[in-house]
């Protein structure tokens, strides 16, 4: 992995962001905080994955990650925090594994159970919720600190 | 001195007719943060701070998936009231701008004509269509870049999740169910995507298929779901869960009967 592909990704990374915040339509000014936060998570996921950190691992420590910068962005333009942070993790969803794992399933219906379709099918699938709690207990932690405090965060 | 405090206590000066206004856009605001996504610690938060502001003692609520139960308190005496809420595609802006009124409301507190006023203003800010259709176009385009597809499934992918958005903005536009909608958008995504296997356009077609149907991920529900269960709203949290898997097995219904179609 070079820095020039890291960067590449990164800026790739950016753009589901922008656009899963305009489906959730998100105000205007937030937009490019979207899309640095979702380039920051995906490359930060990038750098611990070419470190040799599993996939679960990795998304959980980068989904913490923004769930603490999306903390200070909040207190700091006084937004609620899912909008920066819901996002910006958006590039990170397993589709593949998830998309893998229906194909299996369906191919199991129409040509029969084989051990290779099996196997694919609970891999995939198990890929693919390790990979769903991890975003979402590293968007939980944060949270879950600051709600000890009685003050609220903006 | 004991007069003042009792007064900004709020004991004496608040009528019953009053109490009722103030019920009333309280309930209004909770409501609309339920509908339109806030999670559920946010909503309470909000609504008993906006109480607060308004001159009540504090503000008492039960959150279930469809409806709200609010009860304020003024001294001794409580006004209850329940509302149904209707689902609502999510949108942040108008969560944002609630946020906004309560920091004012709490910033001049007892001025009920003004949260009044701001509610009325609210608006939905919602994103033009010529602007919307390609920037997802090109997220899930995006999307299929980053798991590795080549340049022809690029474009592929950027035609199906356009019209695969138009498709779903016309049909919401309509007021049909959310499931419906998820349903026939993931079916016209993927008739498009296969595309890609006629005559071998393009030789990474699995990716080209699984990333044309993302713009349909129901992320917000399935956070949501997440951060109430964990800050103690255990049956919210199971609502939008349920929601959400609903919605992500009534996408893979019609991704499959589109699959079905096809070969």
């Amino acid at each position: 992995m070079t820095w020039f592909s890291l960067l590449l990704n990164s800026l790739w990374a950016a753009i589901p962001a922008v656009g899963f915040g305009m489906i959730f339509n998100v105000p205007r000014s937030t937009l490019p905080l979207c899309a640095v936060g979702g380039a920051l998570t995906y490359g930060f996921r990038e750098v611990l994955l070419f470190n040799h950190l599993s996939i679960e691992l990795s998304t959980f420590i980068a989904a913490t990650a923004i769930g603490i910068i999306g903390v200070f962005w909040s207190r700091r333009y006084v937004m609620p925090r899912p909008i920066y942070t819901v996002p910006s993790i958006i590039p990170m969803i397993p589709g593949t594994y998830a998309y893998e794992m229906m194909i299996s399933l369906v191919s199991m219906n129409t040509v029969g159970v084989t051990d290779a379709l099996l196997s694919s099918f609970i891999e995939n699938g198990l890929r693919a919720i390790s990979i769903l709690f991890a975003i979402a207990f590293g968007l939980v932690l944060p949270s879950m600190y600051y709600t000890k405090r009685k003050q609220p965060i903006i | 001195m004991i007069l003042l405090n009792r007064m900004s206590k709020g004991f004496p000066t608040i009528s019953h007719e009053e109490q009722t206004r103030i019920t009333t856009v309280v309930v209004r605001v909770a409501v609309m943060l339920l509908e339109y996504g806030a999670e559920s610690r946010l909503i309470e938060q909000l609504s008993s701070r906006l109480g607060v502001a308004l001159g009540c003692t504090s503000i008492e609520i039960s959150l279930i998936p469809s409806a709200i139960v609010l009860t304020t308190l003024v001294g001794d005496s409580s006004v209850t009231t329940t509302r149904r809420a209707h689902e609502q595609p999510i949108n942040m802006s108008i969560v944002h701008q609630i946020v906004t009124i309560c920091i004012s409301a709490e910033q001049t507190p007892r001025n009920i004509m003004m949260v009044e006023r701001a509610l009325g203003n609210i608006h939905a800010n919602p994103y033009p269509a010529w602007l919307i259709v390609p920037i997802i176009g090109l997220s899930c385009a995006a999307f299929s870049q980053l798991q590795g597809a080549d340049w022809l499934g690029f474009w592929i992918t950027f035609l199906a999740a356009s019209v695969g958005m138009m498709v779903r903005r016309a049909l919401s536009s309509r007021n049909y169910s959310l499931l419906i909608v998820f349903a026939f958008t993931a079916f016209v995504c993927t008739l498009i995507a296969s595309l890609s296997f006629y005559h071998g356009l393009s030789s990474t077609g699995r990716i080209v298929l699984s990333s044309s149907v993302l713009l349909l991920v129901p992320g917000f529900p399935y956070i949501n779901a997440m951060l109430d269960a964990f800050k103690g709203y255990i049956s919210m949290g199971w609502g939008r869960w349920t929601q959400a898997t609903l919605v992500t097995l009534m996408s893979s219904l019609g991704i499959m009967l589109a699959m079905g179609f096809w070969t």
